[in-house]
């Protein structure tokens, strides 16, 4: 069975309310029409991470996000985020934003592309409707804009 | 959002119970702790084919809601003691 993080993040909050998780009365539903090895491909991860050289993140109520490069080579990433698991991330941010695989997997042709630029914000923000009204258009609107085809979202 | 946009998301989570609850349109589940979605620091080969294999199943979901367990387990032979120090762990997250 696989672990409950529910539960445990309910204690955490105490005692605050347990976060509202909201689901879609259907989920969104894009079909995949090209092959992967023709797909350009962005992560967006919810680490708050970013570059050393770029503003850092405040901790529990940001609503902005970063570029990252998805160049490897670009420079040191560093983890804003607040969460507590962090100290094993914080050795190799590699571990939750896997940018040198998946510029690896471009490399020998696997996917497309990787995108220009990743994505990062914080996660556990609990001011849903600019997440929902502001964050996420804004996103969206930088994916469309580098004509990405495949966004994966990694959870932190 | 990003699906309306024409653009295929894909979830690489490690936990089940809440992506159950959030419904993405595809979410690959990975059975290690959170925060080492695609594995311990450092184990470069492990990451990429950890990304790989979630990448690979794309192609198989067929509509909204779907959850894939990609088979990734933490400790050999799916052990779990993991489990107890990360409880602590979170626990001390408050």
């Amino acid at each position: 069975m696989p672990f409950q993080y529910l539960s445990i993040m309910a204690q955490n909050s105490a005692p605050k309310p347990p976060r509202v998780l909201a689901a879609p009365s259907a989920p969104a539903w894009c079909p995949v029409t090209k092959p992967l090895n023709e797909m350009r491909v962005a992560l967006l991860s919810s680490a708050a991470l970013r570059l050393t050289d770029q503003e850092p993140f405040i901790p529990r109520a940001d609503l902005s996000y970063r570029r990252v490069p998805s160049n490897p080579g670009s420079g040191t990433i560093i983890i804003d985020h607040h969460s507590g698991i962090g100290t094993v991330p914080k050795q190799d941010p590699e571990i939750v934003f896997p940018r040198a695989a998946l510029a690896a997997l471009a490399e020998n042709r696997t996917i497309g592309a990787a995108a220009p630029f990743h994505y990062s914000f914080m996660g556990g923000v609990r001011q849903h409707e600019e997440i929902e009204n502001k964050l996420a258009p804004a996103l969206a609107g930088e994916l469309t804009q580098a004509d990405v085809d495949l966004a994966l979202l990694v959870p932190y | 959002m990003i699906e309306g946009r024409g653009i295929a998301t894909l979830v690489i989570g490690t936990a089940h119970d809440i992506m159950s609850k959030v419904v993405p349109p595809r979410a690959a589940f990975v059975d290690h702790p959170v925060g080492r979605t695609f594995g311990p620091p450092r184990e470069r080969s492990r990451h990429q084919a950890i990304l790989h294999r979630a990448l690979a199943e794309l192609e198989k979901f067929t509509s909204g809601g779907e959850i894939r367990d990609l088979g990734c387990r933490w400790l050999p032979g799916g052990n779990r003691e993991w489990e107890t120090a990360l409880r602590a762990e979170m626990l001390h997250d408050r």
